[in-house]
């Protein structure tokens, strides 16, 4: 079974992807495409989870954020950074505080930023050693800007604006 | 200039502590060399066409005696013995090895330098005008704004991974000597009609294979919302520049693809969204920034005419005149003058500087100029703050560093990329071009009869010698595996920028000099007088006249 970081500890995995098949207790993830649908239809379907690929948009998601226990954003080629700011949007904008994931081609370099912008929960590519990743979450101590962490502790100069 | 607290130097040594980690794993095989890419680029470390080339940074170009020191001491240690400064008033080396670059960034963290976002997708080196502080025309020090502006885009969690490169100037000069009109934002200080400081922000400039100049999105912006604005501008460019093709990357193609109208309704959007959580920029933050920029302990001093310089002792007052006229300008403060040293001597590449030339250099500094230096982004040095009384001495002293080529401002004070030479993005070669040109025009009075031009070189369409805005631009092209020219000219870095228009079809290698030749021939014969400069003739009678005689036929009897 998959192993994933979600917040300080190594865990297995309960969702499963579309095409994956399906186990005892699995969740499985929906399209944003397919959430938003059933949700707009008054169907939305037990504890959701979603996949917001780079193109979703945070906003479409807004109004549905209620039911949903995961948001899983998709990193899917080195270098990809918008999910780095729907995740900015969905937790200070959208105040969504369940487990947000990062998922694909990030390594433990990606790990202290993504944190920063409100990601609690990590699956990394696969040739990647999660405890040495874990360490990662310590990479600085400190940071210049203001964050939608939890899981990184850093000394700043400056307060947040929202106090 | 800044000095860094606990945090500041807590984060370089970090960076260097994670760079070294990173270098290890790509060594030891775990991490590809498509993984390390975007790792390495984001702390400037190409590989090139011989070694890899490392950037360092130089915050809005200034730097003190004591890190010119340390910038000597790697390009001994660690490289050839020389270095060369960047048209982003950054330095690179050309020479060093992978393995121990983590050691040169160790090196850089003691004194208070690094190499953090020197290239890569992200926010790079906040440039300036490297005359902030002196210049006569300021309405306020734009470095304490750098300064703020750099901490703010270092290691951005939300914009480490950007479509593509991202850079931004600010100046606070109604002459603009940082060419922010063609940088993806542009900050210029200004006050608002309260009288109260804030700022003007251009957005879409930039060079390149297409090159723009940026528009006005924002006309007034309150100095603390500074910040807020830019994380808006760059959460839309995050989010919405294009990712599936490299050379469509970056702002300016996203605001003319939306049209600045559009663009500027989504970041205004934006930043309005996203206010209560938006960085601030709190007026107290700004007075501490300024406290680190306060003038130097400047003597009371009064003006002295030029040709007391060097005094009796030298015999030729001419060199010196000269240098004074051209590598000197007026200061703000009496008794004072802004010295630039030039590296565009004849028979060097533009920029470069040798481990000896900067250990003497800081040592000039030191002596002459209250320990400080600025690196312009059209590849020289300056001497900001240098009592009149020292100047012929501190000329002879530069002349024998071979660092007072009097051509501030002239022809061969050419900007020019490293190009075939070391780039292995280039087509062209580009400091044979810079050498052929020097030894074409070494005649100074002739030089000095043209006045003040702009050549700016780029050996490939990345633009990196910014030719589009040379009042003569030179681009290297390749044909059919050979080195040709395409030449441009009435480009402008400075307000009104403008880019240049091409003459016609790209010219030989061998030719390019003779070239520029026809190009002053017909300034010569058409500017109305000395005044005129090549750029004012250009814009005034079209670039015909001067495609006429570059391309004309010879039809002389043979």
């Amino acid at each position: 079974m998959r192993q994933i970081i979600r917040r300080r500890d190594i865990v297995e995995d309960e969702l499963r992807y579309p095409g994956e098949p399906s186990t005892a207790g699995s969740v499985d993830v929906h399209s944003a495409s397919e959430w938003i649908a059933a949700a707009v239809a008054g169907s939305a379907p037990g504890p959701g989870a979603v996949l917001l690929t780079a193109t979703d948009e945070a906003e479409a998601l807004a109004e549905h954020l209620a039911p949903l226990r995961w948001i899983v954003i998709d990193f899917a080629k080195i270098g990809e950074g918008r999910g780095y700011s729907q995740a900015r949007l969905l937790r200070q904008r959208y105040h969504y505080a369940r487990e947000l994931r990062a998922r694909g081609a990030i390594k433990r370099d990606q790990l202290f930023f993504l944190a920063r912008c409100g990601f609690d929960a990590f699956e990394l590519d696969p040739a990647e050693d999660l405890i040495a990743a874990l360490g990662a979450l310590g990479t600085f101590s400190v940071a210049y800007q203001g964050g939608s962490d939890t899981l990184v502790q850093v000394r700043r100069r400056l307060p947040d604006a929202a106090a | 200039m800044y000095r860094y607290d606990q945090i500041d130097q807590t984060l370089v040594e970090e960076r260097v502590a994670q760079f070294r980690d990173q270098t290890q794993r790509f060594l030891a095989g775990t991490l590809s060399e498509d993984e390390f890419r975007p790792l390495r680029l984001r702390n400037g470390l190409y590989i090139q066409r011989f070694a890899p080339m490392l950037r360092v940074s130089i915050p809005y170009g200034l730097l003190s005696s004591r890190q010119l020191r340390m910038l000597g001491s790697i390009a001994r240690r660690y490289d050839r013995g020389f270095g060369h400064f960047t048209t982003r008033q950054n330095i690179q080396y050309n020479w060093p090895e992978l393995e121990q670059v983590p050691d040169i960034l160790a090196d850089l963290a003691t004194v208070q330098m690094h190499a953090i976002q020197t290239s890569g997708n992200c926010i790079r080196n906040i440039t300036s005008d490297h005359l902030a502080g002196v210049a006569p025309d300021e309405i306020v020090d734009p470095r304490p704004y750098c300064e703020i502006i750099r901490q703010w885009a270092t290691l951005h969690p939300e914009f480490s991974y950007l479509p593509r490169k991202f850079k931004i100037a600010v100046t606070a000069s109604a002459h603009d000597r940082a060419a922010s009109e063609v940088h993806d934002v542009g900050v210029h200080l200004k006050r608002g009609a309260d009288g109260a400081l804030g700022y003007e922000i251009l957005a879409g400039g930039g060079l390149g294979r297409t090159p723009i100049i940026g528009q006005v999105i924002r006309d007034y912006l309150p100095q603390a919302e500074l910040l807020g604005y830019l994380e808006a501008i760059l959460r839309v460019y995050n989010r919405h520049g294009r990712r599936d093709n490299i050379h469509k990357a970056r702002i300016k193609i996203l605001v003319r693809a939306l049209g600045v109208q559009e663009f500027r309704r989504q970041v205004e959007e934006e930043f309005e969204a996203n206010r209560e959580v938006a960085p601030q920029l709190p007026a107290a933050e700004v007075a501490r920034m300024r406290a680190f920029f306060e003038p130097p302990a400047y003597e009371r001093l009064d003006d002295i005419p030029e040709t007391s310089g060097p005094g009796a002792r030298t015999a030729s007052l001419a060199p010196y005149q000269a240098w004074y006229r051209y590598n000197t300008r007026a200061h703000r403060v009496s008794g004072y003058r802004i010295v630039f040293v030039s590296l565009k001597k004849h028979g060097a590449a533009p920029g470069d500087i040798t481990a000896a030339q900067m250990e003497a250099l800081a040592d000039l500094a030191d002596r002459y100029s209250f320990g400080m230096l600025r690196a312009t982004h059209d590849q020289n040095l300056v001497l900001a703050d240098v009592p009149q009384r020292v100047l012929g001495e501190l000329w002879q002293a530069l002349e024998g560093l071979e660092l007072a080529t009097p051509n501030i401002g002239t022809l061969t004070d050419m900007i020019c990329c490293p190009g075939l030479d070391f780039c292995s993005l280039a087509n062209a070669g580009s400091i044979p071009i810079a050498k052929q040109i020097h030894a074409r025009f070494d005649d100074l009075d002739y030089l000095y009869d043209l006045g003040p031009i702009e050549i700016k070189m780029s050996g490939c369409m990345n633009a990196c010698g910014h030719h589009h805005i040379g009042h003569i631009g030179i681009l290297g092209v390749d044909k059919h595996g050979k080195e040709w020219y395409q030449i441009t000219i009435g480009g402008s870095a400075a307000a009104p920028a403008a880019l240049g228009e091409v003459i016609g079809p790209s010219v030989p290698k061998e030719a390019v000099a003779d070239t520029i030749a026809k190009l002053l021939d017909v300034y010569i014969e058409e500017r109305q007088d000395e005044h005129e400069r090549f750029l004012d003739t250009v814009r005034r009678i079209g670039v015909e006249p001067f495609q006429e005689r570059v391309y004309e036929t010879d039809h002389s009897p043979a």
